[in-house]
């Protein structure tokens, strides 16, 4: 006998997620044993949409049907109740597809309280056998095994780690050995036939509308609140919000969580006028206008991870640091410069930049005379600044290193005339503080080691490197050593 | 890495890892090997190091071997022990207590914001500490085992220290972290299960967080995120270069659910400075590092690495080198002064008559005519032994002095000045023409009164309360004779100053009253330029006169005597740089390329009279290392082979083409083996150069 879910359950679930009707109607009839239910139901839709939230509430509601006698239905003696009951796995807390499985059996066996042994679970096909197992038990323990049902709900099951691609297929499977089983996959944007089953519904979670969120938004009670009182906050949060939408969250981070995480994080500046006592909460086109800078900046949509000064107090004692530039020693800097150079110059370039006997062309940033210039070039070349930073060998490297070393000495004995130096520096080449600075940079990651991580060592010869630090702070880098890097660089 | 950890990374190391091809003996050692032990290249390696420390043979190994050519007396090696011991450890306290400090605010900071971690977690935030510590790695593990210890001490719960090293992939770091989590707890006596705790915070630390793999960390941080309504993580990253840059690391998700704080550690520089000044320049340290080693050391600090772990190293490398090498250091001694010569012996008298400053001292006798003395100093060794005690009292008083000359130069200037800079300048014996005190007195050319009273203040401050940092005490008694001067002219300028305010007639500084104001003026439509030659008022001819007076005064207070020139300097001086370069800069590449190119210079091979060796005494290695040299890139083997058989060959001799090719495999596995060619990939038959020489 056919009949959708009881209307209070889903006017409740409907008042408490807004703009969602159609998905709690649709989902909640999928998987209700007296209405639809079917072996697998598949919900897809973006970074926050309410897809685990509703499934959640909504199984929750279902297994709990509205019930006045008191603690009898957790004995199985009411024959009158269908019984639904749920698991959910999430897959961002599964390290492999093997503990996706045994975290699966262990949370079946919660749900339909077995008592036996729990075995190990390697593959898909032992996960069939003991889930039927524990279903068959569980449902055989009622009259009519058709009035208990099972929902196992995989959460996030496109972002599984270490999966094989027979997995999913074998989980959509499931459904046809074990009886009274119903299987929901959560995934943001699922393959076209991903279970290789035909005829599995789909329901789609969309982005919510600008109608939505700000409905969904003014359901919130900003912290701090106006001292005028609720409803004047009320007011002003709710004339805030669309605000915020249209000048930041229109472009980027339309979903909700980032949304609701700027208004809350810029209501606190916004009210300080009222606050402080100069704007009153009334006109609200005033307070706008006094606080406009907060509606330009759109810095704020980038996450930080530094908390925004919560006691300035505290900040205005610490020193900054200085520039990484200034912390690095004179060699290291050095080796960075050599580095950033071998990764943007072409290999064949070096003659003409690093030569000593090339000094007198090196100005002229590539070496080409009006004899080998062409007309026009065939095919037009990409600026290898565009194409980024490319790999090189350590020796080049090295070499390129110990050309900078002469100039740079030259500059830094120049500008630091005053300093008490030793006269000549000692030879640095080949020495062991060069390599360490040299390991020092890759695990610092200024320096990026091609090819496996431990595939050989960071100082052997055949080991390829990329730059990884921009042009602007390798200029600031060579400026703090006295060398104008553009002066080595080609193009 | 520190020292343990390098050794414990080299132990199961030995040259028959890298051999291609083994002869299997399963004989040996099976005897009193149990059946089932693992073969010896899987065993567990256990921790060699400790035994090696702690063993009788390494203690005694370390020990001090009797110098002049082993005829030292025994009590004397075991004086300079002793000393050494003593000394050093005294040094060495000073120093922990400077690096204890040193990270005593970070710490607090870091437990602070631990305990009040609730306040930044929020529904979708893990509360996360940045410490940002400098690109200096090697302090990083001394501030989180720090951290680690306060942290357990004081929140209720586990703390885990992650390092790259041990994060391969995910699965590792969690067993690691779980293992370390549950091994804490029982320790504790608490539940094995962290999942039943509510209260407790979980810290899990990342010590350098750059080297981790990005991936890792990003997965770390989203399965941390997910457990985070059951356990309450709280995040502690050390970040060596900036929060940007390694926020640009992250992916944007796990940006979003890190929040916290920003700490910064205190710089290495500052560091250095106050442990430089705790160390080196107290006045209670007995031996004294001279400007060369000095500079050598900042210099070095300055180019190549900055770390307060090495600094210290190389300062205890002089302690330990003064004391091993020097007989002379069982002078050191000044617990009982009067006393230190009973120890001395015939060979110490002897060894102190060649020490170059004895010398000069003898020649300047000699210009005095003074040949008794010269002959006494020489001949008795009485004599020498007075002459040496009074040497060592008065280089105290010495140093002392100097000491407390940095000190009143340093209190004295406006700007902070490099503690390091000033005290090499003074133990070079040129302060006085150093550009410190020159720009000191040019100053005082352009104060008013008022700065000039202060400076005053601060110099008799200085000179009365002394600087704890350098465990000097004040020193008022000593100098009463500058302090009355000085407040004389305090006195002077304070009155003269309070009469010209009354008059109305400020005093100006010293150099706009001798600049002449240029005068201009316009008559009938041109300019005419004028010096007014400004007038001077009796105050201002008083404030010139103790002006020149103060300067006088601080030109002559900032006189000091080069204590490498005085008698016997070297007991107590460590001035030799020699060794110390080659202790803390080796150059390993550089001496491998020396090596192969001049063998002969390193295998003690007999060379004849003909400049070139004899054929037999050619070693392969090198002979292929030089044809490597002079190939290009690409190297084909057939030439390279060729080339090698022409050398190695007699040409009256029948050539015995196998054993050369042996020696030719030998040479190209031992090159191979040290990096310096490996497989082309661009062509068959050719080696690819790896390594020039040179760089």
């Amino acid at each position: 006998m056919f009949c959708l879910p009881n209307e209070v359950l889903l006017s409740t679930l409907r008042n408490q997620f807004p703009g969602r009707q159609e998905q709690i109607l649709a989902l909640s009839s999928l998987v209700a044993i007296r209405a639809a239910p079917c072996r697998n139901v598949v919900l897809y839709g973006l970074h926050a949409t309410g897809k685990t939230a509703i499934t959640r509430a909504i199984l929750e509601k279902l297994s709990s049907p509205p019930t006045q006698q008191n603690g009898t239905q957790n004995e199985h003696l009411d024959d009158n109740e269908d019984e639904l009951r749920y698991a959910i796995i999430k897959s961002a807390e599964c390290i492999t597809a093997r503990h996706l499985l045994e975290q699966t059996i262990a949370s079946v066996a919660k749900a339909t309280e077995w008592e036996g042994e729990l075995s190990a679970c390697p593959n898909v096909a032992h996960l069939v056998v003991e889930v039927g197992k524990m279903i068959n038990k569980w449902t055989d323990s009622d009259d009519d095994r058709s009035r208990r049902r099972l929902v196992l709900v995989f959460d996030g099951i496109d972002h599984q780690r270490e999966i094989t691609p027979t997995f999913l297929p074998a989980l959509g499977r499931m459904g046809e050995i074990i009886s009274n089983l119903t299987i929901v996959y959560i995934v943001t944007a699922p393959r076209p036939n991903f279970l290789h089953l035909h005829g599995v519904p789909h329901i789609h979670f969309p982005s919510y509308t600008k109608a939505e969120l700000l409905q969904i938004i003014s359901t919130i009670t900003p912290n701090p609140e106006l001292p005028s009182g609720p409803e004047d906050t009320k007011s002003v949060w709710t004339k805030f919000c669309p605000a915020i939408y249209d000048t930041l969250n229109k472009h980027s981070g339309r979903d909700i969580v980032s949304f609701r995480s700027t208004c809350l994080l810029l209501w606190p500046k916004f009210i300080q006028p009222i606050l402080d006592g100069t704007y009153y909460p009334t006109p609200f086109s005033r307070l706008l206008v006094a606080n406009r800078t907060l509606f330009q900046n759109d810095s704020i949509l980038l996450p930080s991870i530094i908390a925004l000064a919560p006691n300035p107090t505290t900040n205005t004692t610490t020193t900054k640091l200085p520039a990484l530039a200034t912390q690095l020693p004179f060699h290291t800097r050095l080796l960075l410069i050599a580095s950033y150079l071998a990764s943007f110059n072409p290999p064949k370039t070096d003659m003409t930049h690093f030569m000593k006997s090339a000094i007198a062309r090196r100005r002229k940033k590539g070496g080409g005379t009006a004899l080998t210039r062409k007309s026009a070039p065939k095919h037009r070349k990409i600026s290898r600044k565009l194409l980024g930073a490319q790999t090189f060998v350590l020796d080049r490297m090295l070499a390129i290193f110990s050309c900078l070393k002469e100039d740079a000495y030259v500059s830094a004995y120049n500008r630091k005339r005053g300093m008490r130096r030793t006269g000549e520096r000692e030879d640095v080449s080949g020495s062991a503080d060069i390599q360490t600075a040299i390991a020092t940079l890759a695990s610092l990651r200024l320096l990026v080691k091609m090819g496996a991580a431990n595939a050989v060592d960071y100082l052997d010869g055949g080991c390829k490197y990329r730059v990884a630090v921009g042009w602007d702070v390798v200029r600031g880098i060579g400026r703090s050593v006295g060398l104008e890097v553009e002066d080595y660089l080609a193009e | 890495m520190s020292v343990h950890d390098e050794i414990r990374s080299h132990a199961g190391f030995d040259a028959w890892d890298h051999q291609s091809a083994y002869v299997y003996e399963p004989g040996t050692g099976g005897e009193d090997a149990p059946f089932g032990q693992r073969p010896s290249k899987r065993r567990k390696v256990t921790d060699a190091t400790e035994h090696l420390f702690t063993s009788e043979s390494y203690k005694s190994s370390i020990g001090f071997e009797p110098l002049f050519g082993g005829a030292e007396s025994e009590g004397c090696m075991l004086l300079r022990e002793e000393l050494y011991e003593r000394y050093w450890s005294e040094t060495e306290l000073r120093i922990q207590s400077v690096l204890d400090e040193a990270n005593e605010g970070t710490l607090a900071d870091v437990s602070q914001f631990v305990n009040d971690s609730e306040v930044y977690r929020s529904d979708d935030k893990l509360p996360s500490a940045f410490i940002v510590t400098g690109p200096n790695i090697s302090s990083q593990s001394l501030l989180f085992n720090q951290l680690s210890t306060k942290l357990r001490s004081e929140i209720n719960g586990p703390v885990i220290t992650l390092r790259s090293g041990d994060a391969t992939n995910l699965k590792s770091v969690l067993k690691i972290i779980i293992r370390t989590a549950t091994n804490q707890l029982l320790d504790e006596g608490g539940l094995s299960n962290d999942h039943n705790v509510g209260c407790k915070k979980i810290v899990v630390a990342f010590q350098d967080s750059e080297a981790f793999e990005t991936n890792i960390l990003v997965d770390l941080i989203s399965l941390f995120k997910s457990w985070m309504d059951r356990i309450p993580f709280v995040l502690l990253f050390g970040v060596a270069t900036s929060i940007e840059l390694f926020q640009e690391r992250l992916s944007k998700s796990a940006t979003r659910s890190l929040f916290g704080i920003q700490v910064d550690v205190e710089q290495t520089s500052s560091v250095i400075e106050r442990i430089f000044q705790k160390a080196v320049a107290s006045s209670s340290a007995v031996l004294r590092l001279g400007p060369d080693v000095l500079s050598i050391l900042m210099e070095r600090q300055l180019d190549h690495l900055q770390s307060v772990q090495s600094f210290v190293a190389a300062i205890k490398y002089a302690y330990m080198s003064h004391f091993y090498g020097n007989a002379l250091s069982v002078l050191c001694d000044n617990s009982e002064p009067a006393d230190v010569t009973r120890v001395l012996e015939d060979r110490h008298y002897e060894a102190i008559r060649t020490l170059p400053s004895f010398k000069k001292h003898i020649e300047r006798l000699v210009r005095s005519h003074e040949s008794s003395r010269i002959r006494a100093l020489l001949q008795d060794d009485e004599v020498l032994s007075e002459e040496v005690k009074q040497a060592l009292r008065s280089r105290q008083k010495a140093n002392l002095q100097l000491l407390r000359t940095i000190h009143a130069f340093q209190s004295a200037s406006d700007e902070a000045i490099d503690c390091v800079n000033l005290y090499m300048t003074v133990f070079e014996g040129n302060l006085q023409q150093s550009d410190f005190v020159k720009v000191l007195l040019a100053s005082l050319k352009r104060m008013a009164p008022a700065q000039m009273l202060t400076l005053l203040s601060k110099i008799t401050a200085a000179i009365r309360e002394g600087n704890p940092g350098m465990n000097l005490d004040g020193w008022s008694f000593e100098d009463e004779d500058f302090l009355v001067n000085i407040q004389d002219v305090e006195r002077k300028i304070l009155a003269l100053s309070n009469a010209a305010d009354e008059a109305e007639l400020p005093v100006r500084s010293s150099e706009t009253i001798h600049n002449k104001g240029l005068r201009t003026t316009v008559v009938a439509q041109r300019v005419q330029l004028s010096y007014a030659e400004s007038t001077l008022t009796a105050h201002e001819k008083e404030f010139l006169e103790q002006n020149e007076r103060v300067s006088g005064l601080l030109e002559n207070y900032f006189t000091t005597d080069d204590p490498r020139q005085s008698l016997f300097s070297e007991i107590w001086l460590c001035n030799s740089t020699a060794t110390l370069l080659e202790a803390f800069a080796p150059r390993p590449r550089a001496a491998v390329e020396s090596a192969l190119c001049v063998p002969d210079q390193f295998l003690n091979l007999e060379v004849t009279i003909n400049s070139y060796p004899q054929r037999t005494s050619l070693h392969a290695t090198a002979v292929l290392y030089q044809r490597y040299l002079e190939a290009g890139s690409l190297i084909n083997m057939a030439d390279l082979w060729s080339s090698f058989l022409e050398i190695m060959v007699d040409e009256e001799e029948e050539p015995d083409e196998r054993a050369v090719l042996m020696q030719f495999y030998h040479a190209l596995a031992d090159l191979k083996s040290m990096g310096m060619v490996k497989q082309s990939k661009k062509k068959a038959d050719h080696l690819a150069k790896v390594s020039w020489k040179g760089l």
